[in-house]
């Protein structure tokens, strides 16, 4: 059969080209670092893609996954505990880690149905946030862990400066998980996912254990996300604060989902380029333009694009339900075909 | 031989009397038919021999023995672990603050290497100096909602749906349930799941055990979509077939686990003449083919013509057995269910 170039390969490729892009642009611009967020989020939401994209089950709660990918990732690096591995091990722990707290909370609420599901991992989504903040003895309560080592390749470690080793980092394990999700998709899990998803009945009737493949699909999730958790504490040199693993992340993944086609990974990647690229890149651009330009008066906060993000978010979902249900763009039929 | 025999099978949906002790026997390679008119219980039947309800009472034996998951030692063992897992997490979870103190708070120094046999020892005694309803009591009531969680998922599991059909029963339903969004051969292939062997890893890594058992599948699904007719169209989605070629796939679907027995409900339902005829000739393939065959329909002509023998329900009791020709002249099952000759 004759390759073609695939849509996730194109959007891949685009991306892998894009610090070309600002050595053309003037300099102020910093595409490279707000597309790093891009990529972040696309790994995150790639994991609710297996989730609540495959498996259909919705999971509100997929900050909480990341809090603890990063919440492990500082324990286990920072120099105030006695761990202190290096950057690959701790992210490659994260997994994982990820993974055992996606068993935990998926293993005794598997057996809820659709909204029951979906209100649980909201509910854990906000009680990992209080645990984190309260247990101030392990996780130094509101103040976050830090610092947090960066990469080292070949000797030194990386500063915020080495913006292009970052750039290629992230996309190096963007890359990777969209291997590591498709191959999942194209195989006998994937396809017992999208029987779950499609019927739960017959395909329990056709001999598929459903609780095992819906936990395999929620720890998996919960897996991507501790990793997209602990490469985020990473680049920020800390875990942040609790709350900055709250709601508005998991609807933000969940978002990205359904806006770039729900079960599709060109889709997720377009979703997180849409979402995310509004969010950090069009905005934050938006207001440093008028108040370069004297537009915008401060203190007037409607007048200030940043904060319109929740407008724009709720915009967003209307008309991607409204005019391409499937999502910007749908996955195929024949998924598991070679 | 018998592979499927039910022993007054009853199923009561609270006061109402679905299925009221039934008793059938069905024998290795024969197509046994079950009629009876709209709401007599047939489908509740199926669902009870498939797991998907189960019996109020009495019991349904394949091959000579009821089909419930055994207490193996591997069950066993499953419930010490969760019995364990969840006791140490809820102990952990209760004393998290006291334990990280007394392990790695206590003994780190900055600047000076973390004693590691220190910490590995004083996170026993620790939880050990705690009092009893800190530490034990926690361990004992965790370990008993996990034992008791893991024993009940456990027994509702026995007889589902799922380990039935890996136990070679498979079925069809009457309100066809494929997966639209899957194509046809993908159908088949969900329907193989259980036989295949290579699991989460070898699907990641791609392993070279993961393309044999892909190609093997693919070319055994291909051949069972030729069977039923409908190989030329193995690529396309399974929710734009045609209506008769759906109950075509969802049988090639049921057939993908070599079943020893399969479960037709209606499939004749929706099908113009010419299509049951194609289905009469299908149904006695598969019969001839090693499976045992056991059908609901309403269809007199394709239940006469390829049934060895006929069950007959009504009002959730069964009222006459026998070989269609019996069948087809006993005056009780004129009068109760074909009520005039023309249905025939």
């Amino acid at each position: 059969m004759r390759w073609r170039p695939g849509p996730i390969f194109i959007i891949l490729a685009l991306a892998a080209l894009l610090p070309l892009l600002d050595v053309v642009l003037p300099p102020k611009m910093q595409l490279c670092e707000a597309v790093r967020g891009v990529f972040l989020y696309a790994i995150l939401a790639l994991g609710l893609n297996v989730v609540t994209g495959y498996a259909g089950l919705l999971n509100l709660g997929i900050a909480a996954f990341m809090a603890v990918g990063a919440y492990s990732f500082g324990i286990l690096t920072c120099e105030i505990y006695p761990f202190q591995l290096g950057f690959w091990p701790a992210l490659a722990l994260t997994i994982p880690i990820g993974a055992f707290a996606g068993f935990i909370l998926g293993a005794p609420t598997l057996g809820l149905r659709g909204d029951y599901l979906a209100i649980v991992t909201l509910g854990f989504g906000e009680i990992v946030q209080d645990v984190l903040k309260n247990l101030d003895v392990v996780t130094k309560g509101t103040q976050g862990i830090n610092p947090l080592p960066a990469p080292t390749f070949g000797g030194s470690e990386w500063t915020a400066e080495d913006e292009y080793k970052w750039y290629y980092l992230f996309f190096a394990l963007l890359v990777l998980t969209v291997i590591a999700v498709r191959n999942l998709e194209r195989s006998r899990l994937g396809r017992a996912w999208f029987s779950i998803r499609e019927d739960e009945i017959a395909s329990r009737s056709m001999g598929i254990r459903v609780e095992r493949t819906k936990l395999i699909a929620f720890a998996t999730a919960a897996a991507i996300a501790a990793f997209a958790g602990g490469l985020s504490a990473s680049v920020l040199s800390s875990t942040g604060e609790p709350s900055n693993y709250d709601f508005q992340i998991s609807i933000l993944a969940l978002c990205i989902v359904i806006v770039g086609g729900i079960g599709s990974i060109a889709g997720v990647l377009v979703g997180a380029l849409v979402m995310v690229g509004l969010n950090s890149i069009v905005l934050v651009k938006a207001t440093a333009w008028m108040a370069a330009n004297g537009i915008g008066s401060q203190g007037n906060v409607l007048l200030s694009p940043n904060n319109w993000k929740f407008l724009i978010f709720g915009l967003a979902l209307i008309l991607a339900v409204r005019l391409k249900p499937n999502g910007l763009i749908p996955p195929r039929i024949e998924r598991a075909q070679q | 031989m018998s592979v499927l025999r039910a022993d007054g099978v009853t199923v009561k949906f609270g006061g109402l009397v679905a299925v009221q002790d039934v008793h059938f026997t069905v024998k290795q390679g024969e197509i046994y038919a079950v009629i009876g008119p709209n709401g007599a219980g047939k489908t509740t039947l199926f669902n009870a021999v498939t797991g998907i309800y189960a019996p109020t009472e009495g019991h349904v034996e394949f091959n000579g023995r009821e089909i419930v998951e055994p207490l193996t030692g591997l069950v066993l063992f499953k419930f010490a672990c969760a019995f364990f897992a969840v006791g140490i997490l809820t102990l952990v979870g209760l004393n998290v603050e006291t334990i990280w103190t007394a392990v790695i708070i206590d003994n780190y120094k900055f600047d000076q290497p973390f004693p590691w046999s220190v910490a590995a020892t004083s996170w026993y005694s620790t939880i050990w100096s705690l009092p009893l309803v800190k530490n034990l009591l926690p361990l004992l009531i965790g370990g008993g909602i996990g034992v008791g969680a893991a024993a009940v998922s456990w027994s509702r599991g026995r007889r589902a749906p799922d380990h039935i059909a890996r136990s070679g029963v498979a079925r069809t339903f009457q309100n066809i349930r494929l997966f639209n969004e899957l194509s046809l051969i993908q159908n088949v292939l969900v329907g193989m799941d259980y036989r295949m062997k290579t699991g989460f890893m070898s699907a990641l890594f791609r392993l070279p055990r993961f393309y044999r058992e892909r190609r093997e599948f693919h070319e055994s699904a291909k051949k069972l979509l030729d069977f039923v007719g409908l190989g030329d169209r193995a690529e396309q989605a399974a929710g734009s077939l045609p209506y008769g070629f759906r109950r075509r796939l969802e049988i090639a679907r049921a057939l993908g686990g070599k079943p020893t027995i399969i479960l037709l409900d209606e499939p004749a339902a929706g099908m113009n003449p010419s299509e049951v005829v194609g289905l009469m000739a299908l149904i006695r393939r598969v019969r001839d083919a090693g499976t045992t065959v056991v059908l609901i329909e309403h269809h007199m002509r394709l239940v006469m013509g390829v049934s060895d023998r006929i069950l007959v329900l009504q009002y959730g009791k069964q009222i006459a057995e026998g070989i269609p020709e019996e069948i087809r002249v006993n005056p009780k099952i004129i009068e109760a269910y074909l009520g005039s000759e023309d249905h025939g």
